[in-house]
């Protein structure tokens, strides 16, 4: 199996299904010529040519809208937010016409929004956010985010594959600094959590560069047994993992860095608490950004995101509960 | 455990031990053994003496600390109610007459070891007095405990295997019982709280320590010393019966079942019955109440002799006695020293978690040798359960004056043939067992001993939980 980063696990994926399929195309604001704002479609619009690697004008709602027609006819879009800040310009696309399109018309939307996401670059209000929850609460929209090199690909595959439209949540902190074997061919990752490290006496759960956060964090924490949950797809959400993990465990911290209302964690523990009522053995622990904009300074920023101190501490106070 | 009277005896400053009222219809008991000799610093609440009843053993405790003046009634006699068995000194008498003793009582109470290791039998009267001496300590702990909160795991653990939760020590913030208080706890105490027919809550009588050389009275005539005479030193008791597995004389409660028994056999004319019953809808219906089989085993036989009270009676002589009332019998095995059969009366008035619970009280009770002879009368039929060892079928033998006595040994799995409604055979996997009735035949015959085996069954085929 071939060594990638995260980075190069999301090209590989966009070339493989390019090459596999054509009905696939890639569209987004540099993306062609210039080869994307991080480099992910590097040398495609010569291996693919301008009609299936098509760089587009700076209009997210024209990206997307302009995707959704091209699904309803059979094709297979792949869009590119520059960051995933700039898609609530396309906001009423993606939520009001692609997600109720099924529900509307019975159309299929087979559409991948590609959302460059996260923070801890010191990239400021505009360019560091994590707007998963959004679309978590359309119905109709698939919503994951991978951790790991392989599942950045193995998701990306499904994600193309599937007749849904689906957000595909890429942490930009990840690209350069996670690396991994990576399965050669088209392999999807199902759209299930993954149990990242196993353990008895505490769980963690989170996703994407969380999971990284919370492994550094409980690697040796005095003797504890700590799992950690890798959630990997947020819709669905897989309740059967999660109510798996705090059957075994009893004791939860949920890590979110988006900010902490309303959060793809919020949803999480609100399930734990309905359904996991009596294998709790403490309180369901939360840590997340507060409900501010990301800052641009770069130690405010750092203040802000959940750091592995911080998930230590929640970590130890619940232990010793 | 039923108090026993305490009285100061005008002018000697003593107080007086007496025959306890054990239940309402028991005018006598026999003092089967001494505890302590005369001069014996004691605390409050150690037992001082055993006394056996026709209904059951107990133990008299001490109504106060302080020496033991005078003991009164020798071994083996019989005395009735409210009769003085020995005087103790009081508090401050002893205080007064012997400053150095004051700190030594304390001590005691502060749960090192007694100092009173010259004196005969000290091993089993040591464990006595630091029980004693343990219990405040205790009792507080569970009131602090009552404050405590629990998690729902930890609550729902405890409510599955039937943990009392106050007997756990917290290593969580402040004390908290957490999840894995409970697990360690489970781990470690499942053998204390065995279930019926298992473990016997006696401590072996037989293990006597080395005894010292006697004083010079012999141990059968001990003189009872007479209010204002100095006190004369009565020797122990000879040590408790050891068990036959020893080689020596059987022990009193051997001898009473043995005596019980064979008075049965040789009046009762015992026949067995069997019955095969499919015990799958009792073993899903227990998983979800959490109670034992035995409950809803006890349940259906209640039910079943509703319907054929014949068997819900006594048979005295030539006198036969229907009862309205099922005042339930349930053997409760005590290991080697023998059984005892504690009554729930009225045990038609009970659900199955009821019944549940008074037979796990009762159990607990018998174990902790705390039954009084009230609980051991007045049964009108009696389930025996001898079951977890895997045998599946006994005879068993009545218990006189009631005409039957139901068996019920242990569910195992079994290819059964079963028939659907239109008549198709096919073979299953059922947990099955077999029940087993005793019956009196001079009292009823075998139609109706195989009917009510036959509606008990129904019953338990046909057990629902709403």
């Amino acid at each position: 199996m071939p060594t990638m980063t995260y980075l190069q696990a999301i090209s590989a994926a966009l070339r493989d299904e390019l090459r596999a399929d054509d009905r696939v195309l890639v569209m987004g604001e540099d993306i062609g010529v210039f080869g994307g704002a991080f480099k992910v479609t590097d040398g495609f619009i010569d291996e693919f040519g301008p009609d299936r690697v098509m760089d587009t004008p700076l209009a997210e709602s024209g990206i997307i809208g302009t995707a959704i027609g091209a699904a309803v006819v059979g094709m297979r879009p792949v869009c590119e937010m520059q960051f995933a800040d700039f898609i609530s310009c396309g906001f009423d696309q993606l939520v009001n016409v692609a997600a109720k399109m099924h529900y509307r018309q019975g159309l299929a939307v087979p559409l991948v929004v590609r959302l460059p996401s996260g923070g801890g670059f010191s990239g400021g209000p505009f360019h560091s956010q994590n707007p998963e929850a959004w679309f978590m609460h359309a119905p109709g929209i698939k919503v994951v985010a991978p951790s790991t090199a392989a599942d950045a690909k193995g998701l990306l595959h499904a994600a193309i594959r599937d007749p849904n439209p689906v957000c595909y949540m890429e942490h930009k902190h990840l690209y350069r600094r996670v690396k991994g074997e990576v399965p050669e061919g088209i392999e999807e990752t199902p759209m299930t959590a993954r149990v990242a490290r196993p353990g008895n006496d505490l769980v963690v759960i989170a996703y994407g560069a969380m999971v990284h956060t919370a492994l550094e964090a409980t690697e040796d924490l005095d003797g504890a047994s700590v799992e950690v949950l890798d959630l990997r797809s947020l819709v669905p959400l897989d309740t059967g993992a999660i109510l798996d993990s705090v059957a075994r465990c009893s004791k939860v911290v949920i890590v979110d860095e988006a900010n902490t209302t309303c959060a793809a964690g919020a949803q999480v523990a609100a399930h734990i608490a309905e359904h996991a009522f009596e294998d709790l053995d403490g309180p369901v622990v939360r840590v997340s950004t507060p409900d501010v904009p990301i800052p641009f300074s770069p130690p405010l920023e750092q203040a802000v995101l959940p750091s592995v101190e911080r998930v230590r501490e929640a970590c130890r106070e619940l232990l010793a509960y | 455990m039923s108090s026993s009277r305490a009285e100061t005896s005008a002018g000697a400053g003593l107080v007086d031990v007496t025959m306890p009222q054990m239940g309402v219809s028991v005018a006598e008991g026999t003092v089967v053994g001494w505890r302590v000799e005369v001069g014996d610093r004691i605390e409050v609440d150690q037992t001082i003496c055993e006394i056996s009843t026709d209904k059951i053993d107990t133990e008299v405790p001490a109504p106060i600390g302080g020496v033991v003046a005078e003991i009164l009634v020798p071994l083996d006699t019989t005395v009735s109610v409210g009769t003085v068995l020995a005087r103790i000194g009081s508090g401050s008498g002893a205080a007064a007459g012997a400053g150095p003793e004051a700190p030594r009582a304390e001590a005691a109470a502060k749960n090192t070891q007694p100092p009173y290791d010259d004196a005969p039998e000290s091993g089993s009267r040591r464990d006595g007095r630091n029980g004693s001496a343990a219990s405040p300590a205790s009792a507080g702990a569970g009131a602090g405990a009552d404050r405590r909160r629990y998690s729902p795991v930890v609550q729902r653990i405890a409510g599955e295997h039937g943990i009392d939760l106050s007997q756990i020590e917290g290593t969580g913030r402040g004390g908290r019982v957490r999840k894995q208080d409970v697990l360690a706890y489970l781990e470690e105490g499942a053998a204390e709280e065995a279930p019926l027919h298992i473990e016997s809550p006696y401590r072996p009588e037989s293990v006597a320590p080395a005894a010292p050389p006697l004083p010079a009275t012999a141990p059968d005539s001990p003189t009872p010393t007479v209010p204002g005479t100095p006190p004369v030193r009565v020797a122990p008791p000879p040590e408790a019966p050891v068990p036959a597995a020893e080689g020596g004389q059987l022990s009193r409660m051997r001898r009473q079942i043995g005596e019980h028994m064979k008075r049965s056999l040789d009046t009762a004319a015992h026949c067995t019955t069997w019955i095969e019953v499919d015990m799958s809808r009792v073993e899903a219906a227990r998983t979800r109440l959490r109670v034992t089989a035995l409950a809803f085993m006890a349940r259906a036989v209640i039910d079943a002799l509703r319907e054929h009270p014949a068997l819900n009676a006594w048979l005295e002589g030539e006198r036969y006695t229907q009862h309205t009332d099922v005042n339930l019998g349930i053997a409760v095995s005590l290991g080697e020293d023998g059984l005892i059969v504690p009554v729930i009366p009225r045990a038609h008035e009970l659900s199955v978690e009821g019944l549940a619970a008074r037979i796990k009280d009762l159990a607990r009770r018998a174990r902790a040798r705390e039954l009084t002879p009230d609980d051991v009368r007045g049964g009108t039929f009696t389930i025996t359960n001898p079951g977890q060892y895997g045998s599946i079928m006994a005879t068993p033998i009545i218990n006189l004056p009631q005409v039957g006595i139901l068996d019920f040994e242990a569910v195992v799995k079994r290819a059964v043939v079963i028939t659907d409604g239109a008549g198709n055979d096919s073979i299953a996997i059922r947990p099955m067992t077999i029940l087993g009735l005793s019956w009196d035949h001079r009292a009823l015959d075998g139609a109706l001993a195989a009917q009510f085996l036959a509606t008990v069954k129904r019953h338990l085929e046909g057990v629902t939980i709403s």
